[in-house]
């Protein structure tokens, strides 16, 4: 589990739970348009714990809605909007690559005689 | 098959469409470009498998083999929620140019926020994910 990315964890049940919570759906709206520290992101819920605060960012994160970066000791969250258009996007590289393997095999093994334009 | 945003590449080969084709099927072939296949059965309805390392596999179907033209298989990744195996679909097409192939892969039905989902309440949940991240 601890191999796998937010793209291969993040499901319709995870985001679904995620998205369940006022408090998380606010703290999306707070990054949706810039990176913030958490410390940051905590003081905007004067009624929550810092502690409480950092298991929604879990939840957002593990959901594939929220990336997250280290810079020093804190952490930097933004919102990562769409974790499906992340899949496609490693595949829209992926078969690129593939075929060109293909295309450098059998022309390997089966070398143009020379009338190929 | 038919989703309306599907992911395409093409690429020329020199070399025809019988010469091509048995590199899609193959597992001994498929292994000298694509990956570990030995887990296959290439025939319709038989398992597609393929074993990049350790950790990362593809797993689905063949569904239809039609040398040296058309093949298609479905694609996914096991124990994933985004792309089980199964859910989507690749279809391969080779057609003869000069003494050469043009291949043609289409891969169909993969997620996308935009389109509609099969899971109930998706849609919904998304909209609201694009609310939130400001498609005002």
């Amino acid at each position: 589990m601890a191999e796998r990315t937010a793209e291969d964890a993040a499901g319709p049940d995870a985001v679904l739970r995620a998205l369940a919570d006022p408090n998380r759906r606010q703290i999306l709206r707070l990054v949706r348009g810039s990176e913030l520290p958490a410390g940051q992101i905590a003081a905007h819920f004067a009624d929550l714990t810092q502690q409480a605060v950092s298991q929604h960012l879990r939840v957002l994160a593990g959901a594939g809605l929220l990336s997250e970066r280290r810079a020093g000791t804190r952490r930097l969250y933004t919102l990562r909007p769409d974790p499906l258009d992340h899949v496609r996007a490693v595949l829209a590289e992926f078969w690129p690559d593939a075929l060109t393997r293909l295309k450098d095999v059998v022309e390997r093994d089966h070398p143009p005689t020379g009338d190929t334009p | 098959m038919t989703s309306p945003d599907p992911l395409i590449a093409s690429i020329r080969i020199a070399a025809p469409p019988d010469v091509v084709f048995p590199y899609l099927i193959d597992p001994a072939l498929l292994a000298r470009w694509f990956g570990d296949a030995t887990g296959s059965t290439p025939e319709p309805g038989g398992a597609f498998e393929l074993a990049f390392d350790d950790t990362k596999s593809v797993q689905g179907q063949f569904v239809t083999i039609d040398p040296p033209k058309r093949m298609v298989f479905t694609w996914g990744v096991p124990d994933s929620n985004v792309l089980p195996p199964g859910s989507t679909t690749v279809e391969i097409v080779l057609t003869p140019d000069g003494t050469g192939t043009v291949l043609d892969l289409t891969h169909h039905d993969l997620p996308r926020s935009e389109l509609p989902s099969h899971q109930a309440g998706w849609a919904g949940l998304l909209k609201e994910l694009e609310r939130v991240a400001g498609h005002d």
